[in-house]
C-alpha cells in the first residue's frame, strides 16, 4: 500500500471486502479471467457496431444489427466493470496511481463521451437507414473512434502490470 | 481505418517497451542476489505473495508468486510464516527501493521455484 495515492483509494484498500479479495485463493484469479472473457465479449459486440458505422456489413438493417450487438457489449461492459472493480479494490492505492491505469480510465471516459455524442447526435439518422445507404460521416467518425479508443483501453489495461 | 490500425500498433509496442512493476521487466536479471534471514512479515495474499526478510545489510522487500501457484508447488502459507528462514534468489527493483523479485526460495532445505 502506498500513502501517496488519495485517500479514498488507500480507505479502498483497507477495506474488508478488498481483503477478503486479496485472501482468496481464487476470487482474485476469478475475476482476471471474468475480466478478459467479458472483454472478448465486448470487443466482438463493440468490432461488429464499428464495421456496420464504418459502412461494413452493408447488406444489414443498421437499426437491427445495432441493437442487437448494443445490448450485448452493455452487458459484457458491467460484466468487466464489475470484475475490474474487484481487481482495482485489492491493489488500490498503488494501481490508482499507475500511469497505464490513469490513461486507461481516461480512455473509457473518452470512450464512453463518443458513445454519448453518437447516441445524442447519429444515432437516430443511422437507424433510420436502409440497408445498403451509405453511412454519415458522422456515424463513421464515431466509429474510427470507437475502435480506436477501446483497442487503445485493452492495450493500456495489459499495461498495467509493466509500470 | 488502416491509418487508425498502424497508429495503435505503434501505440501497443511503445507501451509493451516499458518497463513495470508488477513484470519482471522492472526487475534487474543482470545483478541477482540472493537474501537470506528470518522472514519478518508475510502476505500470503493476491496477486503475489510477499514477505520482508532480514538480510545481512537490510529488510528486503521479496516479492514472490501468485499464492494459488506457491501453494500446488508445496510453498504454501506455513513455510513463508513469519520466523521462518528463507534464502531467496532473485533480482533487485530497478523501480521500489529494497525490493526484489524472487526466482526461487529455499526453506528447511526445500527449494521452490517463483516463476
Amino acid at each position: 500500500m502506498t500513502d501517496a495515492a488519495p485517500e479514498i483509494f488507500v480507505a479502498l484498500e483497507q477495506s474488508s471486502f478488498a481483503a477478503a479479495v486479496r485472501q482468496s485463493l481464487w476470487l482474485y484469479p476469478a475475476a482476471n479471467v471474468g475480466h478478459i472473457v467479458a472483454l472478448t465479449f465486448f470487443a466482438g459486440a463493440v468490432a461488429v457496431m464499428d464495421v456496420r458505422l464504418l459502412g461494413g456489413l452493408a447488406a444489414t438493417s443498421p437499426a437491427f444489427l445495432l441493437a442487437r450487438a448494443r445490448s450485448f457489449a452493455v452487458a459484457a461492459l458491467a460484466g468487466m466493470a464489475v470484475t475490474g472493480c474487484v481487481l482495482f479494490s485489492a491493489e488500490a492505492s498503488h494501481i490508482a496511481l499507475n500511469p497505464a491505469f490513469q490513461l486507461k480510465a481516461a480512455l473509457v471516459a473518452a470512450g464512453l463521451i463518443n458513445v454519448a455524442i453518437y447516441e445524442f447526435w447519429a444515432k437516430r439518422t443511422v437507424e433510420r437507414l436502409v440497408p445498403g445507404a451509405t453511412m454519415p460521416a458522422r456515424a463513421k467518425v464515431a466509429g474510427v473512434l470507437s475502435l480506436g479508443i477501446w483497442v487503445a483501453v485493452a492495450a493500456c489495461g495489459r499495461s498495467i502490470a509493466y509500470f | 481505418m488502416i491509418r487508425c490500425v498502424i497508429l495503435f500498433c505503434a501505440f501497443a509496442l511503445l507501451t509493451s517497451a516499458a518497463l513495470g512493476h508488477h513484470g519482471w521487466g522492472s526487475y534487474d536479471a543482470s545483478k541477482p542476489v540472493t537474501v537470506t534471514g528470518p522472514i519478518v512479515t508475510a502476505k500470503f495474499e493476491n496477486p503475489h505473495a510477499t514477505i520482508t526478510v532480514r538480510g545481512n545489510d537490510k529488510v528486503w522487500t521479496v516479492t514472490l508468486a501468485p499464492p494459488s501457484r506457491m501453494s500446488s508447488r508445496g510453498a504454501t502459507e506455513k513455510i513463508v510464516a513469519v520466523g521462518q528462514n528463507v534464502s531467496a534468489y532473485g533480482y533487485p527493483s530497478t523501480v521500489e527501493k529494497d525490493e526484489m523479485r524472487a526466482e526461487r526460495i529455499t526453506v528447511n532445505g526445500k527449494t521452490y521455484e517463483m516463476r
